[in-house]
């Protein structure tokens, strides 16, 4: 019996949903997005708003890579003489 | 300490400068600190930009129009005060006791564009631009009131640093991390300022 009612809900919701979405006002993107400008910088400002902290961490990622190859470099290079042979070792693999 | 080991068919490098060497403590926290403010003045942008697209009219015919030619220069002042920064830094590179001055004048030509601000910001308020006037003047007070809070404070860790400059005490990592501050204070300034003012 609450199964059925539930049912009931679920099937009302999808109609409110597929038939009145003008009610749906509740976010600002479905209420200030009438005209043709305005849609165009919300789906703008996503965007940008997606992709600027991925970029900037993608960007954070490739600068500590950098870092740490530079790093591992000059440590290479400044290994004492007598650990060459472990310095080929590693280079060889 | 530098110890050379080899573990999982790699050379690995253990020693106990390593994370220091590699980003400075300051230099990391600062940078996190950077990227915050920039997903806040992202935001801000984002904001302006859809309630400019919203209107018919823009900027609103009751307001006074930015100054964005005397703004103008304001910016070339910033932008050669970063200019100067990059200067302070590679003469700090080759000898410490010379970069003082490219640093100082980095710092007043920052000095310059607040006050210039200040003024600017004077005379909007007598020709009516304020917070409440309209939403330009609310975005407008938000925007360029938030850079200049960052300007301001960035001036104070970049005079921080000159001060240990001039007393032989500055650290490399301390000149970063200012350096990292006022990078990120004139990088944003011509983003807002084409945002903003046209």
């Amino acid at each position: 019996m609450q199964l059925h009612d539930t049912a009931k809900l679920a099937v009302l919701l999808v109609c409110g949903v597929l038939f009145a979405p003008e009610l749906a006002q509740a976010c600002a993107v479905c209420g200030a997005g009438q005209q043709e400008d305005t849609r165009l910088a919300f789906i703008l400002t996503t965007a940008f708003l997606t992709f600027l902290p991925l970029s900037m961490m993608g960007g954070a990622v490739w600068w500590l890579r950098r870092r740490v190859r530079r790093f591992e470099s000059s440590q290479l290079e400044m290994r004492p003489v007598d650990a060459a042979p472990l310095s080929r070792a590693s280079s060889s693999r | 300490m530098s110890v050379a080991v080899r573990g999982g068919g790699r050379l690995r490098v253990a020693s106990e400068s390593r994370r220091e060497m590699l980003v400075p403590s300051g230099v990391l926290g600062m940078s996190i600190f950077v990227f915050t403010e920039i997903m806040v003045f992202a935001g801000l942008i984002s904001g302006f930009s859809i309630i400019r697209s919203g209107a018919m009219i823009w900027p609103p015919p009751d307001q006074p129009r930015l100054p964005f030619e005397e703004t103008a220069v304001n910016t070339a002042a910033l932008l050669l005060s970063g200019v100067l920064l990059f200067v302070a830094r590679r003469t700090y590179q080759k000898d410490r006791t010379r970069a003082a001055t490219p640093l100082l004048i980095s710092i007043l030509l920052g000095a310059f564009f607040v006050v210039f601000q200040g003024f600017e910001w004077v005379t909007l308020l007598g020709q009516g631009l304020t917070l409440t006037s309209s939403s330009l003047g609310s975005f407008f007070y938000l925007i360029i009131g938030m850079h200049a809070l960052h300007a301001v404070v960035a001036l104070g860790v970049l005079t921080n640093a000159w001060l240990h400059l001039r007393g032989g005490w500055l650290a490399s990592s301390r000149l970063a991390v200012a350096e990292v501050f006022w990078y990120f204070v004139v990088g944003i300034w011509p983003i807002l300022y084409m945002t903003v003012y046209f």
